[in-house]
């Protein structure tokens, strides 16, 4: 028994250790061509709020942001995640990189609100802040400098877009969503419903939470294709998790998924494209997490003195073929 | 369905319909109705033309029902312990990211001993994991709220260390079976939660174990009087419970074939707890009712997969679900039955036309 769980905690430990290196062999490629321009002065201390654990696209996101403000690029990143997702945390590092006088300090927020009085402070020590993939709430574009991130509402528009091309003669589709209520779930939501509501030919039989889980999304699946009568065509499901719990629903109703029922998803992450590539799901938008290489150029301008723009939106891929799909899986992040 | 019966079994009619869990069938049985007056051939069972398997509605929420029955019937043996078990949830996907972790790392589609290795080393861990809850609630004395709130936060904790944060996934036949198999056409996931429900019910209730467990939930103080090792029973509950968490989670995960750190078993100690108290089981302790949680499990399925099938819309299922879970409370409780009990009495004494029907009833 303990034998075991000695060889899980190696186990986990050998994993940690490879990414690591894996991580290291990227930053060493990607940070060899601005060394000799950062190589002239001190490092510039850049202080990042961060949302720390929560999920693969996160973990992509920050490790990327951390890779490319590396020493070699001239930066001295000071990464902050929150614990346990608590904004308080969060407010206490932030505040203690104003009065440590970083010179750029980029945030992730777990909340959107509240943020008011910090921002202030940064403002009043000229330090500017960029926002890194979650916005403020109220969205006073005043207290920051810009935000940095993909955008849902053109990323769902981009697999609604590809929904009205390939049922030119209409299909039964069924939405997965994610819980109630989330931001990213009305977004995605929104940008759907502006392309595909628009298309009459396009029949909504329902939309339904399956809280991102797999194993939810398998079983509202089975259910919804039973009080169709198999008569669905069309999948959206909001993440790459509950399209592939759909993909295993419509297989064991004895259908062929990618066939019989197109699965479209959203994220990109390994296991989805993996999925396209085996012709399972049919569409996958990324969602796109690696936007080290924008923060930087935007961190640079900023310190030069330079305007930027107060929204800069990533741009995003999608896969439509399970030729694109293999394409980009060997060199999948996340 | 209790009309049905011949009237020879009348007295086991009444025994039933004075169970509390008696409510639970009804909305079993309510809820059903709905959904045949949505689709008339919402109960139709048929057999697949492919394998032969029996495919329908109520094999769908059978199979649903398969993981929370397990948890149900472990809370049950806790809750009449006099304690709760909020660890279940946590429980389940520490057993999923193990045995995806070994099957993952095995990496043997076919292997029957991979799956068996699996299942063994993900229940042995879920049981410590019991033993931990049971350790902390009998030796070191915890209130079983915080000791096993403990368990939950690090259980998941625990998952995602050993997943190293990632939901995986792995492909074995026979692991995946447990879920998704057939048994001469039913599923093996339902066959093997009954068999499990059953010979737990048998060992509890064909020995003194039942008993004793009861006693130690009415009253601890009484039950150490009468000699009754306390200490031991309260572990052997909370084993049990990790133990049946671990079959819950590896249910659940080979359904799909993945762990899903944060998902998999996520707040299901409530369903768990709720299937209990549907049962029958007070949260005070002492009297338990396995038969009871297990159709209060079979309800929730039954709930789960009427709002899909009703195509409630996701921002008013919770609302719902509560709604049906307030009215079969409601149901349950002695005081407002009494309450309608009193107007039915009152009311024939009124009018005459009531009580002629009355009496010719």
């Amino acid at each position: 028994m303990f034998a075991k769980r000695r060889f899980i905690s190696a186990l986990a430990l050998t994993a940690a250790g490879a990414l690591t290196l894996g991580l290291a062999a990227c930053s060493a490629g990607s940070g060899s061509e601005p060394a000799a321009s950062g190589g002239s002065g001190d490092l510039t201390t850049i202080g990042f709020v961060a949302v720390g654990p929560e999920g693969a696209w996160r973990k992509a996101n920050e490790a990327n942001i951390q890779e490319t403000f590396s020493k070699d690029a001239g930066f001295d990143l000071k990464y902050a995640p929150a614990a346990n997702n608590d904004q308080k945390s969060q407010i206490d590092a932030f505040t203690s990189f104003v009065d440590e006088g970083v010179d750029v300090i980029l945030l992730s927020a777990t909340e959107g609100s509240g943020w008011e009085d910090s921002l202030e402070r940064a403002k009043e020590a000229e330090i500017p802040v960029v926002l890194i993939d979650r916005g403020i709430e109220p969205n006073n574009t005043d207290l920051y400098v810009t935000r940095i991130a993909p955008d849902n509402i053109a990323v769902s528009e981009g697999v609604a877009n590809w929904a009205v091309k390939t049922f030119p003669n209409g299909a039964n589709y069924f939405t997965l969503e994610g819980p109630a209520g989330v931001s990213v779930v009305n977004e995605r939501n929104e940008g759907w419903d502006e392309v595909v509501g628009a298309d009459p030919k396009l029949v909504k039989l329902g939309a339904q939470t399956a809280n991102w889980s797999t194993e939810e999304a398998k079983s509202v699946f089975e259910t919804v294709l039973k009080s169709n009568n198999n008569n669905v065509q069309l999948v959206f499901a909001q993440n790459d998790e509950m399209g592939l719990g759909a993909v295993q629903a419509v297989e064991e109703a004895g259908l062929t998924p990618g066939k019989d029922v197109k699965i479209a998803t959203i994220d990109g992450t390994k296991n989805a494209l993996q999925a396209l590539a085996d012709g399972k799901l049919s569409f996958v938008a990324e969602y796109n997490p690696l936007f080290g290489e924008t923060a930087l150029e935007v961190v640079k301008k900023v310190l030069a003195g330079e305007k930027v723009e107060s929204s800069i939106v990533v741009p995003s891929d999608t896969f439509d073929s399970p030729e694109a799909a293999s394409t980009a899986l060997p060199n999948r992040k996340f | 369905m209790n009309s049905s019966k011949p009237a020879g079994a009348k007295g086991l009619v009444a025994e039933v319909v004075r169970k509390q869990y008696f409510w639970g069938i009804i909305a079993i049985v309510l809820l059903l109705a709905v959904n045949v007056f949505k689709d008339p051939s919402y109960l139709a069972i048929s057999i697949s033309p492919t394998d032969g398997n029996l495919v329908g509605n109520l094999i769908d929420i059978l199979r649903a029902a398969a993981p929370v029955l397990m948890i149900a019937v472990g809370m049950c043996l806790v809750v009449a312990t006099g304690g709760i078990d909020l660890s279940v949830g946590s429980i389940m996907v520490v057993a999923g990211a193990v045995s995806m972790e070994l099957l993952a790392g095995s990496n043997a589609p076919d292997s029957l001993g991979a799956a068996f290795i699996a299942i063994v080393v993900a229940l042995a861990i879920s049981g410590l994991l019991g033993a931990v809850n049971g350790v902390l609630v009998s030796v070191v004395g915890l209130q079983p709220f915080i000791s096993t709130l403990v368990v939950m936060l690090a259980g998941r904790g625990l998952a995602k260390v050993i997943t190293g944060g990632q939901n995986t996934s792995a492909v074995n036949e026979p692991f995946r079976w447990v879920a998704n198999g057939y048994a001469i056409g039913i599923p093996v996931v339902f066959v093997l939660a009954v068999l499990i429900t059953i010979a737990v019910g048998m060992l509890v209730r064909k020995s003194a174990l039942g008993l004793m467990i009861e006693a130690i939930g009415m009253d601890a103080k009484a039950a150490r009087l009468a000699g009754l090792n306390r200490r031991g029973l309260l572990m052997t509950a909370y084993i049990s419970s990790g133990l049946l968490a671990g079959v819950a989670g590896i249910f659940a995960t080979a359904s799909v074939m993945t762990v899903d750190v944060s998902r998999t078993g996520y707040q299901l100690e409530l369903d768990a707890i709720l299937a209990v108290v549907i049962g029958g089981t007070s949260l005070a302790g002492g009297k338990f009712n396995i038969t009871g949680a297990a159709i209060g499990a079979i309800l929730i399925a039954t709930l789960d997969k009427t709002v899909v099938f009703l195509g409630v819309s996701s921002s008013a299922t919770p609302a719902f679900k509560a709604i049906v879970i307030v009215a079969l409370c409601l149901l349950q409780s002695e005081r407002v039955r009494a309450l309608f009990r009193q107007r039915r009495i009152q009311r024939p004494t009124g009018t005459a036309a009531t009580k002629k029907e009355t009496v010719s009833a």
